[in-house]
């Protein structure tokens, strides 16, 4: 029983359990009223609505276009990803580094961008039709892939096939060699051994990959109502939003996200052992040189995956410097720095609002995290994850309507109202959307420490909140500045509950981009999107930096 | 009143229970010692205060520590992971419990207790880039810093290669007795305590088996399970020699000796004669052989200094030094 831990323990629990508890009540207080608000009215009437929704074709027809939509971009991100995962994670090249760095950057690249990407280069007037035009002679659109089926599957996949390939080669360089080379001793050929050995050894990770895509995709909004471009082809989040700003119809919208919700829950809970089984190992396998034929190979999956991810994004920083025409102009930045007229006169408005609203949610979003990550990690509780991970059950279009609703409450009832509140109606629905991924980033940190550095400290005299302070902040710190670029990165860029609250006329930088891309100016919403890019690069390489000092043993 | 006492110390889990007394004097060298799950680490995390008992007291310099906070104590701990604070360097770590407040002295101080640890010059070194050895005679300079009244070691060299193990030991030996520290030093390894402890605990399944100096554990062993697990050693049931005898006859095996002749017993009065033992094995151990015999369907374990020629030999073991034990 040496070392047992069992029994009564001194190991300062409590003070960890203390400090989360504002956390995790604000977390509960800022999910719960605003999804119970949104029950209640959907079940104003004796819940006629419920029945509406529940008894309407319709419904179904939503719900299985959601899941092929979300099943087919998730096996194909994840298809997609394996081979390259395969080579990735078996050599060593020149710039593979760089391109294992670049595929994370994806996970801080708002999807509004995507969406501008995809119509500025994938458009039928796009760069690339342009470019094949020219090179075919010809005068019709060669590649027509706006507005259909296929483009939501394809901006689907380009965001989230680096999520896969980043997520599969990160398990699949900590799967040993030596498991490999034991099977080739055994006389087993390269595939069987792949399908004997190592695929089973990245079940896990594969598993994982697909329902996280899965699950983005489920939720997927402006991609949707953008590039799908057709009524046959909306979600249940995008009937949500239509039923509340085109159909004025709140308590049909409740009703539907109240169902929504609960295929989402469901989903959730069906798909949590699969999340479990994604367990980071701290071993890595031997890369081998990449020489001759495999050099040549490396250099070609690379350019391959540039191919795919670059252009859209260049695209974007192009096409805000070059009218439609393709002539150079500076209108664009004439009119974000407040000469412009309309939509974009708007611009510097919307880049401070998107700066104080990222900045406090990640704030927010940080500190909170760290204090639930650290209880739940000395607790080794499973409950305060499930807890923290209780908002991604409601989408963020059903947070959003949420806070419509507590908007609506607070205004009626309190009489309060004004932009000031507003915006703080955005940083709360900002802040329950981001938390879960803070705390899923700090999580592991703080699980890293040992126990016994507590133990250390304490018995030279120090106390819980100093030992917290001194001792075992600093090695969350590389967690928690990543934490705050997400968090940062997350809120910049939300657009789907921001905009289902933007009637309420907080006017972000994404939501602006949004309503330029709806009026068809495209260089206003490239001059904007190149500054979201320009900041998702810097959070980037913020979150990125090395903190190897501190690294936990 | 002696310096340190636990007293009837219990710690109950489901399916174990830790319950042990025992005393200690001041600037004494204590040593743990018992198998895998015997309790020793719960021990010592109950005398840190990182657990709590169900039951019992601790007492420390006359004052009853038992529910104390860890960090009231007085009692530094060296872990044996090390559990160096990754985010300061050798010094930082050193200095963090010191009850010095001037910085200037504070490192003065530092850079005495690493030239004590034979670590002159390693202060600014992160300890990441630190050896094993090297991060452990830090974390032991670390523990003496905070001035504790008593220091407790968490198997602190079973991390490192036997060189190092051997060369750490008189390290950490030569310091409590230049310092006159109070250590309790918590190992599995027998020749490890043997060479560092004035006395030694054995624990076996959450109590205390029995508490002597090395040389007595070796020599007057109190039951089988102590005389195992100090060292080599037969157990014969003692009705094999004396007629109404229970229990088991001990020897060790350097007690023993052979002769490839049948002997007598009544020539030999001082010695037991086991005549017709088969030789089963033979292992050469550098100095010796180590004979592993079989007499009459039980194991022997005999030292020798030739190897026999003969597949059966007798044995005779001095009188004075058989034991009878339970």
């Amino acid at each position: 029983m040496d070392g047992g831990d069992d029994g009564k323990m001194r190991k300062g629990t409590g003070y960890y359990s203390l400090k989360a508890i504002p956390a995790v009540m604000l977390l509960l207080a800022l999910f719960i009223i605003p999804i119970a608000l949104t029950f209640s009215d959907a079940f104003k009437d004796g819940g006629d609505a419920i029945l509406a929704v529940l008894r309407d074709d319709y419904t179904y027809h939503l719900l299985s276009f959601t899941l092929l939509e979300s099943l087919l971009s998730a096996a194909i991100s994840v298809l997609a990803a394996l081979p390259f995962a395969a080579f990735y994670s078996r050599y060593s090249f020149p710039g593979r580094r760089a391109m294992l760095a670049f595929s994370q950057l994806s996970f801080t690249i708002p999807s509004i961008l995507v969406v501008l990407g995809f119509v500025i280069w994938y458009g039928n007037n796009g760069y690339l039709n342009n470019i094949l035009r020219t090179l075919m002679d010809v005068n019709h659109t060669p590649l027509s892939v706006l507005y259909s089926f296929k483009a939501i599957i394809l901006a689907h996949a380009y965001l989230n096939f680096p999520v896969a390939f980043a997520l599969i080669t990160a398990s699949w360089s900590t799967i040993p060699d030596s498991y490999e080379n034991a099977a080739a001793t055994l006389g087993s050929g390269r595939i069987r051994t792949f399908l004997m050995i190592t695929l089973p050894s990245l079940r896990g990770a594969v598993a994982s990959a697909f329902i996280l895509i899965f699950l983005f995709c489920f939720s997927s909004f402006a991609i949707i109502m953008v590039l799908g471009g057709n009524p046959a082809y909306s979600t249940l989040e995008v009937e949500i939003y239509r039923r509340v700003h085109i159909d004025a119809d709140l308590t049909g919208a409740a009703a539907l996200s109240l169902f929504a919700f609960a295929v989402n829950a469901i989903l959730l809970a069906l798909t949590t052992p699969g999340r479990k089984a994604m367990r980071s190992e701290r071993k890595e396998r031997v890369l081998r040189k990449a020489r001759g034929w495999r050099a040549l190979e490396a250099l070609l999956l690379s350019l391959l995956m540039l191919s795919f991810l670059l252009p859209p994004m260049v695209s974007i920083v192009i096409r805000a410097f070059y009218t439609r025409d393709g002539l150079f102009s500076l209108k664009a930045w004439e009119g974000i720095i407040g000469r412009g007229f309309g939509l974009i006169g708007h611009s510097l408005d919307a880049l401070l609002i998107s700066l104080i609203i990222g900045l406090v949610t990640a704030l927010l979003s940080t500190s909170m995290a760290s204090a639930i990550a650290m209880a739940s990690a000395k607790r080794n509780s499973r409950l305060l994850p499930f807890v923290a991970s209780l908002p991604m059950a409601a989408g963020s279009v059903t947070m959003g309507l949420g806070f419509i609703f507590v908007s609506s409450f607070i205004s009626t009832r309190l009489e309060l109202g004004g932009y000031a509140l507003n915006v703080l109606f955005v940083i709360a629905a900002h802040l329950v959307i981001v938390l879960p991924f803070a705390v899923r980033t700090i999580t592991p940190g703080a699980r890293l420490i040992p126990d016994t550095l507590a133990s250390a400290s304490y018995t030279l005299g120090k106390g819980r909140g100093r030992t917290y302070r001194k001792v075992e902040k600093p090695l969350l710190s590389p967690y928690r500045r990543k934490a705050f670029a997400f968090s940062f990165a997350l809120s910049l860029g939300e657009v789907n509950a921001t905009l289902m609250l933007s009637s309420g006329n907080v006017e972000t930088l994404p939501v602006l981009i949004y309503r330029l891309i709806s009026s068809y100016d495209y260089q206003g919403a490239a001059a904007l999107g190149t500054l979201l890019l320009l900041q998702a690069l810097i959070v980037f390489a913020i979150g990125e930096a090395k903190g190897r000092k501190n690294a936990v043993l | 009143m002696p310096f340190f006492e636990v007293n009837k110390l219990e710690k109950r889990y489901k399916d174990f229970t830790l319950s042990v007394s025992f005393t200690m004097e001041e600037g004494d060298f204590l040593t743990i010692m018992g198998p895998s799950g015997s309790g020793k680490s719960t021990l010592l995390s109950l005398i840190a205060g990182i657990e709590a008992p169900d039951s019992g007291t601790i007492m420390l310099g006359g004052r009853d520590i038992t529910k104390e906070r860890i960090q009231d104590r007085g009692i530094a701990m060296v872990f044996q992971d090390f559990s160096l604070f990754p985010s300061m360097n050798a010094e930082r770590n050193i200095r963090f419990g010191m009850k010095e407040k001037d910085g200037k002295k504070q490192k003065e101080l530092a850079e005495k207790l690493l030239e004590l640890v034979g670590l002159s010059g390693y202060g600014k070194r992160s300890v990441s880039s630190l050896s094993g050895g090297e991060a452990q005679r830090v974390a032991l300079a670390r523990a003496i810093a905070a001035e504790p009244r008593m220091i407790l070691f968490d198997e602190p060299l079973s991390a490192l290669d036997p060189p190092m193990r051997k060369h750490l030991r008189s390290v950490i030996r030569s310091i409590h007795d230049s310092l006159g520290l109070t250590v309790i030093y918590v190992t599995h390894d027998t020749e490890e305590a043997f060479a560092i402890s004035d006395s030694i605990l054995v624990m076996n399944g959450g109590r205390s088996a029995a508490m002597k100096s090395a040389e007595e554990l070796y020599r007057r062993p109190c039951d089988l399970f102590t005389a195992f697990f100090t060292g080599e050693g037969t157990a014969i049931p003692a009705h094999l020699i004396y007629e109404n005898m229970e229990g088991s006859l001990f020897f060790r095996p350097e007690d023993a000796t052979i002769s490839e002749e049948a002997l007598d017993p009544d020539a030999y009065p001082m010695h037991i004669i086991l005549n017709d033992a088969e030789v089963v094995s033979a292992d050469f151990a550098g100095a010796h052989y180590m004979l592993g015999l079989e007499y009459q369907g039980y194991p022997l374990l005999v030292e020798t200094s030739v190897k026999p020629r003969k597949a059966r030999v007798s044995v005779m073991i001095l009188r004075q030094s058989v034991l009878n034990l339970e």
